[in-house]
């Protein structure tokens, strides 16, 4: 599904170029689910902006679904992205204007989704993921579990073939962390693609495979499964 | 979608009340100004523009030349608009008006009506006047009909019908009847009075020899041309028309007469009619500053919802990864300017009804009775709104939609250098229009004042001007008040300087220093033997009239400085004795009189004639004790009852008559001193919002600061020489194009003031003084409070 070569990424500041992705290779096989891990600043989240197509590679290629996308201007990204791409992220990231059943209501919006569907929808994927009775709160009124359960609600309410968690437990508790981390390998097992960026060997060890990072490189990959 | 759109803004403009309320409260005092000053320019354009014939009206004036010079006539020959009809087919129909005074006399009540005008029946064929009661077909045909307004019908008669009752005017000495009745005139037309008198009344019973006259200059004349008639060609055609018929009178008077048409819904902006006359260079003036005021608000606007962009971050980065692309953001963010500019719209007109009154009070006229008067007008305003909405929404659009999602969802933000210069430029346009308009109302000032103070010639002080008429009540009062020691002095005379009376101007011939008779045309006032001393005029050659001279009354001419200058006399002096001939009289320069202000310092002084009596001094001026005034004042009022029962008690002081004429720059000065006040004021929160909005964001550095040891001081200097710096520049800016604008202004007055250098450096301290308070109260603020804390939340 994914497949990644030779992939680079520099940050220029006034004096100093960063290599933040080095060369990277790798593949992602649709269905799986897989954990990257490494020390902060060896770009793991550099890799998954770009996978999510938040950013692009200054080298190399990135085929998605045996696409090329790695030259993808900003429209083509965001159109490629709200059908196929969900995103958890450790911040949890809701509107906080917005009601739960609001926030998990927005990507069905862009995608143009008609009203009663997208009620229909919401509804069952709140309920899926026990939060229903939420629905008319807003962000600040929840707990941290909660509010990540409504992330990840917003995350696969379009049903994307991936979803890319950016440290979905980094600010949870243990009982809480476990419960987002049976949510998405729930939605694993249902067929969805997911790629984990994680400090956590906890987490990780729900995953099938574990590659590790460091300076922008992969150093080694473990398979779990 | 764009539900979610608005349930967001929404709820975020709630969520910050203060900052919502800073930034629709600014943007609806500066709509409702500018709402204001638009509902005025609407105003001042829609003089005699409601007519449904008014592209086909012209106003004929009269360009006069004689061998001392030209000027123009904003009235009209008595018999060339009839000639003109019949010669020319172009010309549909005319009408002349005349503005003048009348007495009428209702059963045993007496009125003294100054607002009169005497009209061809041909009135109601051009304009759009309606009558109430009559048939406007002939209620002007016949010699004394008289139609009253409203008003004054109901003033005289009640509930009454007026048609057909009998008013008696000019002393008693005729019966008018009433013919009509007409709709109380609009205040946006230069035609209009509180009855209107049949013109034929002049030509067949007061003045037959009016037929016959040439170049008697007493009426406006309006002509109404054919549909396909061109005025530039029709122009033509009457000047070859006057020069075949009226050429040989022309040359031998050596008085060349050319008729122009000015299209009347110009006259009041372009041209003038009386003392009812506009200024374009005045609604230039407030269109600018309503473009200013609105423009300070929109940049309010914009630089309060860019500099709190990063509130919204996070949201936007948000939309990004979900899906939103860069065009759907940028419309969210302008539906919700929109949504802003809405609420603003709505506190506006709530804002703008609320003070019309006073504005209109200020305006010295009712520019719009209610802002629903015309409901295009509302129209127009929400287009304005939106425009605002669209135009300052732009900007704030683009930079949230431009956020970098992987940056903002970290938190990290690069600020642009070119928003922050971006957003200290619209700062400076901001303070550059605050100094602008500071510098305009200083001057403006100035100017008033100095027209107030000036030394005009004459002594205007405790002279109290009765408007008598001549006759054997006049005199008799005379002679009542001869004894009363609290009148220092008497004088007659025909006019007073300030426009009170009346002054002829009249085609005269003296003998100039070649010794050549030339022809002018001269002011010509009538006035008694105590006149001059009365007025402190000062005699610079020759002598006063005197009664021991019986021919000082028929054959004496004394004129002022200004004439002996036309006539080529260096010296006063040189002028005793030449000849004059004025028609009527003719004769000898007596004396000279020093040049004195008779009119308003906008005008040059005019060439002046003073003759003595004749007839024709109406008006009885007493210098008066002002210490027993008001017995005085009851004392007069005894006699005027007892010796000239047929008038009204009429009475003005000659200072404030003659100040009456800078009214309307009192208007215009007090109007935008208030605008000012408030460009001032939308600048100043703006200002706020952003100073308290940059000491946010520098909450850390402070922190660190004072940390490190820096007092209270040292900070304030550290954040306002930012914002100081921003405003020298505006001063630098502002200055010279306040000095181009300011005496351009200026240039419209004879008389002026020069522009000295510390109006700018005035105005520049005014602004500096208020920005440095706004600034340094935030700062203050800043910097007293606990560093750890502010440490802490960052």
């Amino acid at each position: 599904m994914i497949k990644i070569t030779n992939l680079e990424k520099y940050y220029q500041t006034e004096e100093v170029q960063t290599i933040a992705l080095n060369k990277l290779s790798f593949e992602v096989k649709e269905g799986e689910f897989a954990a990257i891990m490494g020390p902060s600043g060896c770009g793991k989240s550099t890799l998954l902006n770009i996978l999510g197509l938040l950013d692009d590679p200054d080298g190399g290629s990135y085929l998605f679904n045996g696409i090329e996308v790695a030259g993808y201007n900003e429209r083509k990204r965001a159109q490629l992205r709200k059908h196929n791409i969900g995103f958890v992220f450790q911040s949890f990231n809701l509107i906080d204007e917005l009601s739960v059943f609001e926030n998990v209501e927005l990507p069905l919006i862009y995608t143009g989704v008609k009203p009663a569907e997208r009620k229909e929808r919401v509804h069952q994927v709140l309920e899926k993921m026990g939060i229903m009775h939420r629905r008319k709160h807003f962000p600040q009124q929840l707990s941290g579990g909660q509010q990540q359960r409504v992330a990840v609600a917003r995350a696969v309410v379009n049903n994307p073939k991936l979803i890319l968690a950016d440290e979905p437990t980094g600010n949870l508790d243990s009982s809480n962390g476990n419960e987002v981390m049976d949510l998405l390998t729930e939605l694993n097992e249902a067929g969805t693609t997911i790629i984990m960026v994680t400090h956590s060997e906890h987490d990780a060890k729900f995953s099938h495979r574990i590659i590790r990072m460091l300076d922008g490189q992969k150093v080694t990959e473990n398979v779990l499964v | 979608m764009i539900r979610n759109y608005f349930k967001i803004a929404w709820r975020h403009l709630w969520k910050f009340k203060a900052y919502a309320a800073l930034n629709i409260g600014g943007l609806a005092i500066g709509m409702s100004a500018g709402f204001l000053l638009l509902l005025y320019i609407i105003f001042e354009f829609s003089y005699d523009n409601f007519h449904s014939k008014s592209d086909r009206l012209y106003r004929v004036v009269t360009d006069i030349t004689t061998p001392s010079g030209e000027h123009e006539n904003t009235s009209v020959d008595w018999n060339i608009l009839s000639e003109l009809q019949s010669e020319l087919p172009q010309i549909e129909d005319y009408t002349r008006v005349q503005n003048t005074d009348l007495d009428v006399r209702v059963n045993s009540e007496t009125y003294q009506e100054n607002e009169v005008i005497a009209a061809d029946a041909s009135l109601f064929n051009l304009f759009d006047f309606k009558l109430v009661q009559g048939d406007p077909a002939t209620a002007l045909t016949a010699p004394l009909s008289i139609i009253l307004s409203e008003n004054t019908a109901k003033k005289y008669f009640g509930a009454k019908n007026p048609l057909g009752r009998v008013l008696k005017i000019m002393d008693g000495k005729y019966n008018a009847k009433v013919t009509g009745v007409v709709k109380d005139f609009p205040e946006n037309t230069l035609i209009k009075g509180d009855m209107i008198l049949s013109l034929s009344t002049y030509t067949e019973v007061i003045d037959p020899s009016l037929k016959d006259s040439w170049a008697e200059f007493s009426n406006y004349g309006y002509v109404l041309l054919n549909q396909d008639a061109s005025p530039e060609i029709l122009e033509e055609k009457i000047k070859k028309y006057n020069e075949e018929a009226h050429g040989d009178i022309m040359n031998k008077t050596q008085l060349k007469l050319v008729y122009r048409l000015e299209p009347l819904k110009d006259v009041y902006l372009f041209s003038n009619q009386g003392n009812v006359n506009g200024k374009i260079s005045n609604v230039y003036t407030f269109g600018i500053v309503a473009v200013f005021i609105i423009l300070i608000a929109a940049i309010n606007f914009i630089n309060l919802t860019t500099a709190r962009s990063t509130e919204r971050a996070k949201e936007v980065g948000i939309r990004k990864v979900i899906g939103a692309q860069k065009r759907q953001l940028t419309f969210q963010f302008l539906s919700e300017s929109m949504i802003i500019c809405f609420f603003a719209f709505i506190f506006s007109i709530g804002l703008t009804a609320l003070v019309l009154p006073y504005f209109n009070e200020l305006a010295g006229k009712v520019v719009a009775s209610t802002i629903f008067d015309q409901p295009s007008n509302l129209l127009i305003l929400f287009g304005i709104a939106m425009g605002i909405a669209l135009i300052a929404g732009s900007y704030p659009a683009w930079v949230l939609s431009s956020f970098k999602t992987t940056y903002v969802l970290k938190g990290k933000f690069s600020r642009s250098s070119k928003g922050t210069w971006l957003r200290k430029g619209l700062v400076i346009s901001q303070f550059t229009i605050s100094v602008l308009l500071i510098i305009g109302t200083i001057i403006i000032y100035k100017q008033t004042n100095f027209m107030r103070a000036k030394d005009l010639g004459f002594n205007k002080e405790q002279l109290l001007v009765l408007e008598t008429g001549v006759g054997t009540g006049q005199d008799r009062l005379k002679s009542a008040l001869a004894e009363n020691p609290n009148i220092l002095s008497m004088s007659t005379s025909s006019g007073v300087p300030g426009g009170g009376g009346k002054k002829e101007a009249i085609l005269s011939t003296v003998e100039n220093k070649k010794g050549h008779n030339q022809s002018l045309a001269l002011i010509r006032n009538h006035v008694d033997v105590h006149y001059i001393p009365q007025l402190d005029l000062k005699l610079v050659a020759g002598r006063n009239f005197s009664n021991e001279l019986a021919s000082d009354s028929t054959t004496a001419l004394i004129i002022n400085e200004k004439t002996t200058q036309m006539l080529g006399y260096a010296n006063p002096k040189n002028a005793i004795g030449k000849k004059f001939d004025q028609g009527d009289r003719k004769g000898q320069i007596i004396g000279v009189v020093r040049d004195f202000h008779f009119t308003s310092l906008q005008k040059e002084i005019r060439a002046l004639s003073i003759v003595m009596g004749g007839n024709q001094n109406q008006l009885l001026n007493l210098k008066v004790n002002t210490e027993n005034l008001q017995e005085t004042i009851s004392t007069i009022e005894t006699y005027w009852e007892r010796y000239i029962p047929k008038k009204t008690f009429d009475y003005y002081f000659l200072d404030e008559f003659f100040d009456r004429q800078y009214r309307s720059e009192e208007q215009f000065g007090t109007l935008f001193l208030i605008f000012t006040i408030l460009a001032l004021f939308i600048a100043s929160l703006g200002l706020l919002g952003l100073a308290s909005y940059s000491i946010m964001q520098r909450r850390r550095e402070i922190g660190i600061r004072k940390i490190m040891g820096a007092s209270v001081l040292s900070i304030l200097n550290l954040v306002s020489a930012d914002f100081l710096k921003l405003i020298l520049i505006s001063i630098s800016i502002a200055s010279p194009i306040a000095w181009y604008f300011t005496y351009n202004w200026l240039q419209d007055f004879a008389y002026r003031i020069s522009i000295e250098w510390w109006v700018f450096v005035t105005a520049g301290l005014v602004t500096l003084f208020i920005s440095l308070l706004i600034v340094s109260f935030q700062v203050i603020k800043a910097a007293i409070a606990n560093p750890i804390k502010s440490l802490r939340t960052e």
